[in-house]
């Protein structure tokens, strides 16, 4: 009984501690990424990079599946509304549930799964072979280097790609619209501008710049947790990526909880 | 150049040497890896790119210019992994000079080229960029001394 106490709070403390360096981690790198100090000549080549990896190696296959996403699920949507009699409701469906919940969510899954596994992998293997050691031997600042740019470029990324998500399923919405309603292109757009709230629109690129955050900065924070040996990469990595779909899905509750207020 | 009887030792000085010397190190050595994500040129402009801010085009047309001193130029835009022993010798080596007044220090130099007769190649390494640093050592064991041909030797 009491070892199975200690069991517990053993795994307590691990948590919290595990929180504590999480959330410090985190506020060091706010203060970074407003530092104008951090941004040099090699860290603006790594965000430059980077954000080739991110937004632009990925537009493909991310139009591909956005594309292919955008027609079932506007077919499906705009037919259920159609059937249910909600055809009033066109807009606030679509904005309401659509544009700022589907979209995000989705947006941050396909660059979760890329790149966030990516850079956890990058960052455990770095850390594992002493490259961070040999950046520390010349004084080049890893968190500086290595941390913020990753970060930032995640968070511009995801912003982005939602855009473009958005606008893919727009035009399947205007391709529905008109087969399903036969709403015209302009009327369809009138549907949408009124349904939309500016608040809604703010939330939208908050909660894009947010999940753009943790999902670089928790892979990253889990692959420099790699200690020496080359076994400690996966475990890095299956740690990390627990903890972005934990963080996504803490943040979606915690959009959905602010946008109803 | 500094013989060492053992490791302890050698690892001690080496130590001793990063708490004095953090400002100006260049240290060129097995146990300090490139940067395997970036390529040759990137890794020896790193240094001037962070701390000096330089130009990405100027950094390139430097580091392209001291490869070209070993007549490597061909090997700037190449990936870490297809470099053999004595390229990525250069390459930290060049990179350890980047450092402003650096002290380069050349950790064990037939660990890091295992194919080497003797130091000669080593020494001409150092030649070639003798206008690029402050001062140089070369930490090696005792046993191999007869390698080299530098008359400048000191026990530990």
């Amino acid at each position: 009984m009491v070892t199975f106490i200690e069991g517990i709070g053993t795994r307590t403390l691990k948590l919290c501690r595990s929180a504590f360096e999480t959330l410090f981690f985190t506020w060091q790198v706010i203060l970074r990424l407003f530092d104008l100090k951090t941004y040099n000549k090699a860290t603006q080549l790594v965000i430059i990079t980077q954000l080739y990896f991110t937004a632009v190696q990925i537009l493909p296959l991310f139009i591909y599946i956005s594309a292919l996403m955008g027609l079932f699920l506007m077919g499906i949507v705009l037919d259920s509304i159609k059937q249910l009699g909600m055809a009033g409701y066109l807009g606030n469906i679509l904005m309401g549930f659509i544009f700022t919940e589907v979209c995000p969510f989705m947006t941050v899954l396909l660059l979760a799964l890329r790149s966030g596994a990516a850079l956890n992998t990058e960052v455990a293997v770095m850390k594992v072979s002493k490259e961070l050691d040999a950046l520390n031997v010349f004084r080049i600042d890893a968190f500086d280097y290595i941390v913020v740019p990753r970060i930032l470029s995640g968070i511009i990324s995801v912003v982005l790609l939602n855009g473009i998500f958005t606008l893919v399923l727009l035009a399947s919405g205007a391709l529905f619209s008109r087969m399903i309603f036969g709403l015209a292109f302009d009327a369809y757009i009138r549907i949408l501008v009124v349904s939309a709230d500016f608040s809604d629109l703010v939330i939208l690129i908050l909660k894009c710049a947010t999940f753009g955050f943790f999902i670089t900065l928790l892979p990253i924070r889990y692959g420099l947790t790699a200690s020496n040996e080359l076994s400690s990469i996966p475990i890095a990595v299956l740690n990390g990526m627990n903890n972005v779909f934990i963080a996504i899905v803490v943040i979606e509750v915690l959009s959905l909880i602010l946008s109803s207020i | 150049m500094i013989l060492f009887k053992d490791e302890n030792r050698l690892d001690e000085a080496l130590s001793d040497l990063k708490e004095r010397h953090p400002e100006n190190l260049g240290l060129v050595s097995t146990d300090i890896p490139l940067i395997s994500n970036l390529n040759v040129w990137l890794n020896i402009a790193l240094i001037r790119l962070y701390h000096l801010s330089e130009s990405r085009l100027q950094a390139k047309r430097r580091v392209v210019g001291l490869l070209n001193r070993f007549q490597k130029r061909e090997i700037a835009g190449l990936r870490i992994s297809a470099l053999d022993h004595w390229e990525r010798y250069l390459v930290k080596l060049l990179r350890a000079a980047m450092v402003q007044d650096a002290l380069i220090v050349i950790d064990r130099p037939f660990r890091l080229v295992p194919d080497l007769p003797d130091a000669e190649l080593i020494e001409n390494s150092l030649n070639r960029i003798d206008d690029l640093y402050f001062s140089c050592r070369i930490f090696d064991y005792s046993w191999n001394q007869d390698r080299y041909r530098i008359k400048d030797v000191s026990e530990s």
